[in-house]
């Protein structure tokens, strides 16, 4: 038998290695785990210490951003226009005004999707936009490397250019791609940026945070604190195929993506909306039968209410 | 999704390995139950292929007795703290304002921060880039130039000190 020091240490390693990507040990792990009753508990609390450690570091600030006195600033006093976010606003701000005085050059048209049609647009340069349900979008017949997300989700398929970078504006943002396929999402909870392939720049005249692939930032709408995470990059285009695959992500969020991609208002109790949920979502078949399947997948209760579907907490 | 088959035939054929790998984590008598709610959780599966099947099937599990530890461990918290009417809690889990979240959240990444700076920047580096760029450790090895055994021992007590520190601000 083990002492417990040599236990911590022991389940410690399998979590470490469990970790890579590629691990595929489970069977000598399941092993491991069985010839003590004490190991699982040990590997779970360590298990889950982890996970805690994991989502302080998701929620990172941008690097790039700089720190103003005093040094921890509270993210919910923050002005919303003021410091390193002026910068992105006043950007935003020419971008607007250029569409009314170079009116004659440019030559702006917008595309509308309503909740859970979907639309694919290709652009003269080989881009592709594909605009989620709920969504519009607003192009330049005459510039095709720009982009306006007004509202929605896009996941932009980007030929790359040097000279002429694609650039998005969305919730008063902008994101300049470096060749890339990337997820955008401008809703009421504010700016989510994944990133699927190559690079893509977050105000790039501001914080000028750099995301390579596999990472996500969320700029939230109401005082813009900015997070950083991580994400598995083929659950980031996903819904183009009619699925959702999350990995810890809050129950809210996930309710948001479904009434996009479905059209079905979906709305969930505060104390649900927190809760992490992993697993993945398929978008199919018919939606009495979707509802059914999903509330013991999210393990909430479905119930239809008077302005669509509501998730509330199941009763113990 | 449709062909979601052939998950389906692997974890049909690996039942009994599966649940064999639940009781492991000490299932117990719900061993059953939970591999139903695995199933659930999985059977609307990737409509893309999954590169391996088993390996796939054994995390998912493993995250699902993970999962299911963390919540009871939230809910024990709970109830305490609501007997004690305090208002510490941990981060993503309370029903506190999400502006108090994001302060507790941040005091508790700078600590973090101080603590991984502390084992020197080697160290902090190869924790980066495996627990938060999902790095596998040969490639760590092969960017920073060092050996294998290195970055394994790095990461061990990079681990160490940011579960020791999660325990202290625990039990604060």
């Amino acid at each position: 038998m083990m002492d417990d020091m040599a236990m911590r240490e022991a389940a410690l390693d399998w979590l470490i290695r469990q970790r890579d990507p590629a691990f595929g040990e489970w069977e000598a792990f399941g092993d491991w785990l069985a010839a003590d009753p004490d190991r699982a508990h040990v590997y779970h609390e360590l298990a889950a210490a982890d996970a805690d450690v994991g989502e302080w570091f998701a929620a990172a600030p941008p690097a790039a951003a700089p720190v103003e006195a005093p040094p921890v600033a509270n993210p919910v006093t923050r002005r919303r226009f003021g410091g390193w976010l002026g910068g992105a606003i006043a950007a935003s701000l020419v971008a607007v005004s250029g569409y009314t005085v170079l009116q004659n050059r440019a030559d702006p048209y917008s595309i509308e999707t309503a909740p859970g049609e979907r639309r694919s647009i290709a652009l003269a340069d080989g881009s592709q936009v594909d605009l989620n349900g709920g969504s519009r979008i607003t192009l330049d017949h005459r510039n095709q490397r720009i982009a306006t997300l007004d509202r929605g989700e896009a996941l932009f398929t980007v030929v790359h250019d040097d000279r002429r970078p694609f650039i998005v504006h969305a919730a008063g943002a902008e994101l300049r791609d470096v060749g890339t396929v990337f997820n955008v999402v401008s809703d009421r909870a504010g700016l989510s940026v994944a990133v699927a392939e190559g690079a893509v720049v977050y105000n790039p005249r501001g914080e000028s945070v750099e995301l390579g692939a596999g990472r996500t930032l969320h700029a939230r709408a109401n005082d813009s604190v900015v997070t950083l995470g991580t994400a598995d990059p083929a659950a980031m285009v996903a819904w183009k195929q009619g699925r959702l695959i999350y990995d810890g992500t809050p129950i809210g969020v996930v309710a948001e993506d479904i009434s996009r991609n479905l059209g079905l208002p979906v709305s969930v109790a505060p104390d649900v909306a927190a809760r992490p949920f992993r697993g993945v979502i398929a978008l199919d078949g018919q939606r009495d039968r979707f509802l059914e399947r999903l509330g013991p997948l999210l393990d909430v209760r479905i119930e239809r209410g008077g302005k669509g579907w509501v998730l509330t907490a199941k009763q113990k | 999704m449709r062909n979601s088959g052939g998950l389906e035939t692997v974890f049909l054929e690996n039942r009994d390995r599966l649940l064999r790998f639940l009781a492991a984590h000490g299932a117990g008598e719900g061993a059953e139950d939970l591999l139903q709610e695995l199933w659930v959780r999985i059977s609307a599966a990737p409509a893309g292929p999954v590169a391996q099947p088993l390996a796939y099937l054994y995390r998912a599990a493993n995250n699902l007795m993970v999962d299911r530890h963390r919540a009871l461990r939230t809910a024990e918290r709970r109830d305490h703290e609501w007997s004690e009417a305090t208002g510490a809690t941990v981060p993503g889990v309370s029903d506190m304002p999400g502006g108090e979240r994001t302060l507790i959240a941040r005091e508790r990444l700078r600590q973090a921060e101080a603590a991984l700076a502390a084992l020197g920047t080697r160290a902090e580096t190869v924790f980066r880039r495996h627990r938060l760029d999902g790095v596998s450790q040969r490639e760590i090895a092969m960017e920073l130039g060092v050996s294998l055994s290195t970055v394994e021992s790095d990461l061990r007590r990079a681990y160490r000190a940011m579960i020791e520190l999660r325990s202290r601000l625990d039990a604060e």
